[in-house]
C-alpha cells in the first residue's frame, strides 16, 4: 500500500500566494475528487504535487509513503509512482507519441535496460483501442494539433502504460462529449483497483456517474474548505457553491480576486503587444 | 584558368561507416581526397554525365569560360577554390531528362586538404534529386564550392547532411542561378563539430522562377558556425523562402544571416524567411540576422524570428512522465529537427542524423 500526505501546504507563484494550507491524504485503493470554482486552486495543487518549476513552496509537506516528495525533482516523483493527467498537457512538436512513451517506460527499467519492442507495441497498441484512439496515434507528434478530447484521452494512454501509484487526473473529463467521456470513464474504472489512488478534480458530477469516487473534497481559497462523501456532489450539483460559502464564511471563493475591468483593459494591451512582431 | 592539381591518394580503403550507409542506398557515388572510388548507377542515370571535375575539364572545356563569368563572386574563400581546386565532381542532366530516384554523393577526405568544386547543369525542364554526405577523416581545412545551373523548367532538389568532425576548418558556397519556371530546393542538415562557414546564394534570373533555403543546423562544444542565406531576386514574380532551424549547446555560437534582395522592377515577388533557434547551453549563442533588402514596392516580404530557451512547460510534461532533463531536452531538440528528416532518404541516414544530435546534446 501506498500514501500521498499533503500537510498544510502553501505555495505561491510570483509573489501570490495561491495555496493557503491544503491538507489531504490519499491511500491506495481510495479514489478522491476534488470539485470548486475556477480560480480556486485546483490545478495548482496538482502541479505543486508534480512539481511544476513555476510555484514555490512556502509552507507544508508532501509525503510518499513517508519519503519528502517537495525534494525529488519532477523526473525523480514520476518514477516514485506519482503521475498527472494535466489540464493542459504541452504539445511537443516532432516528438512522436510512441518514442516519447517508450523513453518514459524505459526510465521506470534498470539502468540500460530497455522494454523490447514487441512487448511495447502490444501494451500500446492495446490501450489504444482500450481508449478508441486513431491508430496512427503513435506515429503522430505529441499532442499536436490534437483536440482537446484527444488530449484527455493521451492522458488517460500515458496513466495506463505507466501504472503510477497515485494519480492526480486535472479535469479529465472536460471538453469530452458523451461518447468520450463513457470511454474515458470505463478505463479509468478498469484502472480503479488496490494498487492505485486516484484524485481527480471535476466540475462535473456527470464524471462521477461514471468513476466511483469514495471521498469528496471542495476547494476554495487555495484550500480544502469541505470534505465528505458522495453526498456533497449531488447538492452541488443542484444549489451550486452558495452553501458551501455561507458554510464557511467566504464571500469570494477565488485566491487572487481583480478587478474584472482591469483585467479587460490589460488583456487587450497584452494582446497588442503580443502581435507586435518585430 | 583553372588550375587542377589532383591529389595523391594514399590508400583507396572506403571506411566502414561510409560502406554500411551507402552500401543501403542506390545511385551512389564514394569520392575520397579527389578520386572516385565507388559509383554504382541504375539505368536511368545512363545519359546523365557524371564524372569527377578533372575528367570534364577537357570534356566540358566551353562550360568552364562560362562558369567564371556567371559566378564572379567577391569572396576570397571562392577565389581560392577556383585556383586551387583538387577535387569535385561535374554533373550534367540532359533537356527533358527527369530522374526519378535520387543520386548519393559521399565526399569524403581522409588525408589532403581538399578544395572541392562540383558543377550541377540542369537543362531545360529537366529535373534531379541530389544528395551528397560530406565528411572527413583527417585533418584538414576543406573548401567546397557548389554551382548548380537550373535552367528554364528545370528543376533541382538538392539535400545534404555535413558531418566535419573537429580536425576540420569548413568553408562551403553553394551557388545557384535559376531561368524561368525553374526551381532549386536547397535543404542542407549541418550537423558539425568543426567550425563552419557556409554561404548559400540563389539567383532567380527568370520569372516565376521558385527556390528555397532550408538549414539545420546544431553547434556544440567550442565550435562555431555560421550559415548564410542569399536570394536575389533578379526577376519579377520570383519566389524565395528562407527557413533556418538551429541549436546552440555548451559555448558553441551559431548564426544565421538569411538575406532576401528583390532588385528594382521586380514586381509581385515573394521574400520569406524564418528563423527558429533553441539556445540549450547556458553559455551559447544563437543569433539570427534576417535581412530583407527591397528595391521595389509592389512585393511580398516577410521575416520572423523565434529564438529561445528551451520551452519550460514541454519540459516540465515530458520530465512528468519520468524523463530526466537530459533526456527530456534531447528528445525535445531532436523533435525540433525533425523537419530534417524529410530529406534523408534512408533509415540509416536518419538514424546516422539522430545519433550525432544525441552526441552533441550530450
Ligand atoms: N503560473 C501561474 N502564474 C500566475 N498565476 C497563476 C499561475 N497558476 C495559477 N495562477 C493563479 O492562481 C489561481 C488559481 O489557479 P488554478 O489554475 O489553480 O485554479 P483552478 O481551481 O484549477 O481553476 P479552473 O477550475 O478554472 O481550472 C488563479 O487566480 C490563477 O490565475
Ligand atoms: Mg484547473
Amino acid at each position: 500500500m501506498s500514501t500521498l500526505i499533503i500537510k498544510n501546504l502553501h505555495a505561491k507563484v510570483d509573489d501570490n500566494e495561491i495555496l493557503t494550507g491544503v491538507n489531504l491524504e490519499i491511500d491506495t485503493g481510495e479514489t478522491h475528487a476534488i470539485m470548486g470554482p475556477n480560480g480556486t486552486g485546483k490545478s495548482t495543487l496538482a502541479s505543486v504535487v508534480m512539481g511544476h518549476p513555476k510555484y514555490d513552496v512556502t509552507e507544508g509537506e508532501i509525503l510518499l509513503d513517508g519519503k519528502n516528495v517537495l525534494d525529488m525533482s519532477v523526473d525523480e516523483r514520476s518514477r516514485a509512482g506519482l503521475f498527472l493527467g494535466m489540464q493542459h498537457p504541452a504539445e511537443v512538436p516532432g516528438v512522436t507519441n510512441s518514442d516519447f512513451i517508450k523513453t518514459a517506460m524505459n526510465t521506470r527499467l534498470e539502468e540500460g535496460k530497455t522494454i523490447s519492442l514487441f512487448n511495447f507495441i502490444r501494451q500500446y497498441d492495446k490501450a489504444v483501442e482500450e481508449l478508441k484512439m486513431s491508430e496512427d496515434l503513435p506515429h503522430r507528434y505529441l499532442n499536436e494539433g490534437f483536440s482537446g478530447g484527444e488530449k484527455k484521452r493521451n492522458e488517460i494512454l500515458q496513466m495506463k502504460m505507466l501504472k503510477p501509484r497515485i494519480a492526480i487526473l486535472d479535469e479529465i473529463d472536460s471538453g469530452l462529449d458523451v461518447d468520450a467521456l463513457k470511454v474515458v470513464g470505463d478505463n479509468v474504472t478498469k484502472m480503479q483497483t488496490d494498487d492505485i489512488g486516484l484524485l481527480l478534480i471535476t466540475h462535473y458530477q456527470r464524471l462521477l456517474d461514471y468513476i466511483k469516487a469514495d471521498k469528496v473534497h471542495v476547494m476554495m481559497k487555495g484550500r480544502i474548505v469541505k470534505s465528505g462523501n458522495i453526498d456533497i456532489i449531488k447538492r452541488i450539483d443542484t444549489e451550486g457553491y452558495d452553501w458551501i460559502k455561507e458554510e464557511v464564511g467566504i464571500e469570494d471563493e477565488r485566491v487572487i480576486v481583480e478587478d474584472e475591468e482591469d483585467q479587460a483593459v490589460l488583456g487587450t494591451c497584452a494582446t497588442k503587444e503580443a502581435l507586435d512582431i518585430k | 584558368m583553372i588550375k587542377y592539381n589532383k591529389p595523391v591518394l594514399s590508400n583507396d580503403t572506403i571506411f566502414d561507416k561510409i560502406n554500411t550507409l551507402s552500401s543501403k542506398l542506390s545511385n551512389v557515388l564514394i569520392i575520397k581526397d579527389g578520386h572516385i572510388l565507388y559509383k554504382n548507377l541504375e539505368d536511368e542515370y545512363n545519359d546523365i554525365y557524371i564524372k569527377s571535375y578533372d575528367e570534364a575539364m577537357t570534356d566540358k572545356a566551353d562550360f568552364f569560360d562560362q562558369t567564371k563569368e556567371l559566378y564572379e563572386l567577391d569572396d576570397d574563400a571562392y577565389q581560392y577554390n577556383l585556383e586551387n581546386v583538387n577535387s569535385g565532381l561535374f554533373i550534367h542532366v540532359p533537356k527533358n531528362k527527369v530522374v526519378a530516384e535520387q543520386l548519393h554523393i559521399f565526399y569524403i577526405q581522409e588525408s589532403v586538404d581538399l578544395v572541392q568544386n562540383t558543377t550541377i547543369i540542369l537543362d531545360e525542364s529537366s529535373e534531379l534529386k541530389y544528395f551528397e554526405y560530406l565528411y572527413n577523416e583527417g585533418q584538414a581545412s576543406i573548401n567546397y564550392v557548389n554551382n548548380s545551373f537550373v535552367k528554364e523548367n528545370a528543376k533541382l532538389e538538392y539535400s545534404g547532411l555535413s558531418l566535419f568532425n573537429k580536425k576540420a576548418v569548413i568553408n562551403v558556397t553553394r551557388n545557384s542561378s535559376v531561368a524561368r519556371y525553374g526551381t532549386s530546393s536547397i535543404r542542407i542538415a549541418e550537423v558539425n563539430d568543426s567550425i563552419t562557414e557556409t554561404k548559400t546564394n540563389v539567383y532567380l534570373q527568370g520569372k516565376y522562377a521558385y527556390a528555397e533555403a532550408k538549414t539545420i543546423a546544431i553547434t556544440s562544444g567550442v565550435q562555431s558556425a555560421k550559415f548564410r542565406q542569399l536570394i536575389e531576386h533578379q526577376a519579377p514574380e520570383t519566389e524565395g523562402y528562407i527557413e533556418n532551424y538551429g541549436v546552440s549547446n555548451h559555448e558553441s555560437a551559431l548564426e544565421f544571416e538569411g538575406v532576401g534582395k528583390i532588385n528594382k522592377f521586380m514586381k509581385h515577388s515573394i521574400a520569406r524567411q524564418s528563423n527558429n533557434g533553441i539556445v540549450l547551453g547556458k553559455k551559447a549563442q544563437l543569433d539570427a540576422n534576417p535581412l530583407l533588402l527591397i528595391d521595389e514596392f509592389d512585393v511580398e516580404a516577410s521575416h520572423g524570428a523565434a529564438i529561445g530557451k528551451i520551452d519550460e512547460e514541454q519540459l516540465y510534461y515530458l520530465m512528468s512522465r519520468g524523463l530526466s532533463t537530459r533526456d527530456a531536452e534531447r528528445l525535445i531538440i531532436s523533435g525540433f529537427l525533425s523537419p530534417v528528416l524529410e530529406v534523408l532518404s534512408s533509415d540509416e541516414l536518419k538514424e546516422d542524423f539522430k545519433n550525432q544530435v544525441q552526441n552533441k546534446t550530450l
